[in-house]
């Protein structure tokens, strides 16, 4: 059976036909409603009961919403964000905030990666605050704090600002915030006491203000803390290895509350009688950190075992001493491994802070349960506490959600998790 | 000999690295003892100087001096028992809010986590929502949203909310209806505890069978059967055999109400502690006439009370009940009777536990499905495997070893999160223990005594994952 071809120059005068659309039940909007909501009948049934009960949730939380008392939450946004910090000195906080904005922008034009989807999210924030009509004060601020942020990101991108000058004015500013909101330096025992404002107890700290204080002053602490424990644990000297895992172990297996009652009660009976009761803010932040560096020890440990053990080796071969192996080959790689684990021990740090509200201190939640007992709001037909809570939540998971976020964008650019 | 460039010297000692490590170890430790005598020095000296009943010495005394205090919840307690006692409460209160809590967050977690691996894209994003807000919010602010803004709200116990059969919600707590296992259900519980081991024992034989002649099939089954014959069997036994203790009697007062009780020392009277409550036995009251005035059946702890009854009872009838009862709760009076009752405060804490450690289970399955390489399935496939085998020897096997190591991490932090329990005032073990505190001044004892029932939590769930990871792990070359 062969075909002969008469002619060596053949030509196809079938046309193939042209290309046809897909159908549109394959492609576009019906294509993807199809591919993703009505693959199959039992699909189906899944998408309507989905659609049903959906539908109830979001008619009743929209109607509930509007239906809301939101009056108790608005007329206290001042109390939410810092507490009972005395209105005369409100510049104190507004200078603290317009401080780490700028060094936001910096950070951010300099470092970019996570510091600038932290930044993106502090400038919405801002912008949003300058936006509503809060107090014309307050909105300045804010409009303030944005553009500081910007002109520091155009400045942190344009000028080359060492890296460690920078790490150090965060270090810095961190002493310097606690100096601006107590308007001075007062201790006592050190026979320290200078002023620039009339000094401000940490017992009038409160809201918004407080809870990012505990946080960044738990996880900035623990820090140094975290990373001897990680590198004690690693230890090839038994003691430090056996102290370090005790710490962490114990520490890791008691909830928190145990030992900020323990930092309110305990603490005190430990120091010497002569120097008298720290206040429950330092009490808290002690047991906060002593808390955060057992988990942040276990993290950077999880970096440290990430380093290939040719690492080490290699420094070893360079003649580097431990120390020095550590700082510049080590260290510089776990570290980094570890930022996204740390941003999310951030995050929960961020929300158990909550838990200082059941020791006396006045931050977001004990704020919001300060606002429902006012008595001006106790005729209110069923309670304001719904309204109160699920503000404070919504403040919570802005935060929270917001530096997971930003964090697990930064994962997915540089493949964290991947072997590199 | 050796090249002279070679020093003969030794290095001096203190360049040795075994010295160094010595040295620094012991400075380490004479730094950490130190600190510790001095801490321990200061605490002394502040107990001695204060007024604490506890005094500068440590005294365990206080465990066994009377509480004077009472536990709203869990296991009976009376103020005139001991503050030890009053501890061992708080643990049983902890793990039942924790056992019940675990299977719960459990269910959920697995629910929206298959929910967030389907390809159902609206049901996918609900779950991915639900996630997302309960992880993102600290558990207190949801406890006490649950407890203050949801539970308080619901209506009062006069226009209690039905859910048809199945029991009510009420602000003072949430009363459903429930299954108890009986007097005579003990016997039941001895045959299903014998079907228990007779069928993990079957299914080791079939197991073992199987593996030795490589035949298909499941070993799991014929023990499930054998399991379910003997719990039936049992079931039926129980009921035809099984009778009230000889010395049962009863105690009834005002013609309404009273208690069914195993006379234990035969005295007629009813004391607790001695004689042994009859509970979900089914009652029927008597008047002079010898007509039926009412009957239903005795509560938990073996009382009974009927309201507006048409006579004065004067006698009671018990029959031998059942291995197992179904109790409804019924409005008397202004409070529910029967059924089982979830407290205001452990119904709320329970809520925010399982929502809160459900979005993170469901994270972790997520995970742990999405672990499972697409190979795996279209290579069970190839081999002839239908779906059923696909999951069960391929597919969960392999998922289970991402899965368990960080549930069991979030089982843990569910039982430590319920110590938050003192925001809503469930009367779990750190709430009592600080009410023993608040009492006895014995500060430093009871921390040691909650630290260390924490402590022992986590070693016990720690022991069993390294048995269970040893078990599981992936047998290399």
């Amino acid at each position: 059976m062969t075909t002969e071809i008469r002619s060596t120059t053949w030509v196809n005068t079938n046309h193939p036909a042209p290309a046809q659309k897909p159908p549109v039940t394959e492609v576009g909007a019906i294509g993807w409603l199809r591919a993703n909501l009505f693959s199959s009948i039992g699909n189906t049934i899944l998408t309507l009961i989905t659609a049903v009960a959906l539908y109830f949730i979001v008619t009743g939380l929209v109607r509930w919403v509007l239906g809301a008392f939101w009056q108790p939450v608005w007329e206290n946004r001042k109390l939410f964000a810092v507490g009972l910090y005395p209105i005369a000195q409100m510049w104190q906080p507004a200078a603290a905030l317009l401080m780490v904005s700028a060094l936001f922008g910096l950070s951010a034009g300099r470092w970019g990666s996570i510091m600038r989807n932290l930044g993106v999210g502090l400038a919405a924030l801002l912008l949003l605050f300058a936006v509503i009509p809060i107090g014309v004060q307050a909105q300045l601020v804010m409009a303030a704090g944005l553009g500081l942020l910007l002109i520091g990101y155009v400045a942190g991108a344009r000028v080359p600002i060492a890296s460690r000058w920078l790490a150090l004015a965060w270090v810095v500013s961190m002493p310097i915030t606690f100096i601006l909101l107590a308007g001075g330096v007062n201790l006592p025992g050190l026979g320290i006491r200078w002023q620039f404002a009339p000094f401000v107890e940490v017992n009038l700290w409160g809201g918004l203000m407080l809870t990012m204080l505990l946080a960044v002053v738990g996880i900035a602490l623990s820090f140094p803390i975290g990373v001897l424990l990680a590198l004690g644990r690693r230890s090839k000297l038994p003691i430090i290895k056996w102290f370090c895992i005790g710490y962490i172990e114990l520490i890791r297996g008691v909830p928190l509350i145990t030992l900020l009652f323990m930092g309110m009660t305990m603490l005190p009976l430990f120091l010497p009688s002569g120097w008298g009761n720290p206040s429950l803010l330092v009490r808290a932040m002690t047991a906060i950190t002593l808390f955060s560096a057992a988990y942040l020890a276990e993290n950077v440990r999880g970096g440290l075992q990430a380093i290939p053990k040719g690492q080490y080796e290699a420094a070893d071969a360079l003649g580097l001493s431990a120390f020095d192996s550590l700082r510049f080959i080590i260290l510089p790689q776990a570290l980094t491994k570890v930022i996204p684990a740390i941003v999310g021990q951030f995050i929960g740090l961020f929300k158990d802070t909550s838990l200082a509200s059941l020791v006396g201190l006045l931050e977001l939640v004990a704020v919001g349960k300060a606002v429902i007992q006012q008595p001006e709001w106790l005729g209110t037909p069923g309670g304001i506490a719904r309204e109160v809570y699920v503000f404070i939540a919504v403040v919570f998971f802005v935060f929270s959600y917001g530096m997971s976020f930003a964090s697990r964008k930064l994962e997915s650019k540089l493949g964290f998790g991947k072997r590199q | 000999m050796a090249s002279s460039t070679f020093p003969t010297t030794r290095p001096p000692f203190y360049r040795d690295t075994r010295v160094i490590a010595v040295i620094l170890q012991l400075i380490f430790l004479i730094a950490l003892l130190l600190t510790g005598w001095f801490l321990y020095s200061n605490m002394v000296a502040r107990l001695a100087a204060s007024n604490t009943a506890a005094g500068g010495a440590l005294s365990w005394a206080f465990l066994n001096q009377t509480a004077g205090f009472g536990i709203s919840e869990g296991p009976a307690f009376r103020p005139d028992e001991s503050y030890g006692r009053a501890f061992l409460v708080g643990v049983a209160n902890t793990l039942r809010v924790g056992v019940v809590g675990i299977v719960l967050a459990t269910l959920l977690g697995l629910f929206a986590g298959i929910a967030r691996v389907s390809t159902n894209w609206l049901l996918n994003r609900l779950a991915a929502v639900y996630v997302e807000i309960f992880r993102s919010t600290p558990l207190l602010v949801q406890l006490l949203f649950w407890y203050v803004g949801v539970i308080a709200a619901l209506p009062s116990i006069q226009d209690a909310a039905e859910l048809g059969n199945l029991g009510y919600l009420t602000n003072r707590g949430i009363h459903l209806t429930w299954v108890f296992i009986t007097e005579t259900g003990r016997l039941w519980l001895a045959w299903l505890l014998a079907g228990f081991v007779v069928g993990l024992g079957v299914s080791w034989l079939r197991r073992r069978h199987l593996e030795r002649n490589g035949l298909p099939g499941s070993a799991a089954l014929p023990g499930v059967l054998v399991f379910l014959a003997l719990a039936i069997l049992g079931y039926i036994v129980a009921d035809r055999i099984a009778s009230l203790p000889a010395a049962t009697t009863y105690e009834l007062r005002r013609g309404d109400r009273g208690t069914l009780f195993e006379d234990v020392n035969r005295n007629g009277v009813y004391e607790p502690g001695v004689d042994r409550a009859l509970a979900y036995v089914p009652i029927t009251l008597f008047d002079q006439q010898g007509q039926v005035v009412a009957s239903g059946i005795t509560e938990s702890d073996g009382t009974f009370r009927f309201i507006n009854l048409p006579a004065e009872a004067v006698r009671l009838e018990w029959e031998t009940p059942a291995p197992l009862a179904v109790s409804e709760p019924q409005l008397q009076g202004f409070n529910f009777r029967g059924g089982l009752s979830l407290t205001p405060e452990f119904a709320a804490l329970l809520i925010a536990l399982v929502v809160y450690t459900g979005a993170f289970v469901a994270e972790i399955v997520r995970a742990g499905i999405s672990a499972v390489n697409k190979g795996q399935w279209e290579a069970s496939r190839a081999l002839g495997l239908n779906t059923g085998q696909t999951l069960r020897l391929i597919v969960l096997p392999q998922a289970l070893r991402v899965i368990i190591p960080p549930l069991t991490s979030q089982y843990l932090n569910l039982v430590k999160n319920s110590s938050l329990a003192i925001a809503v005032g469930y009367p779990d073990l750190f709430n009592v223990s600080r009410t023993i505190v608040n009492q006895t001044g014995a500060e430093v004892q009871v921390i040691l005594m909650v630290m260390a029932t924490y402590l022992s939590f986590s070693l016990i769930t720690s022991l069993f994952m390294n048995w269970y990871n040893k078990r599981i792990a992936l047998v290399e070359r």
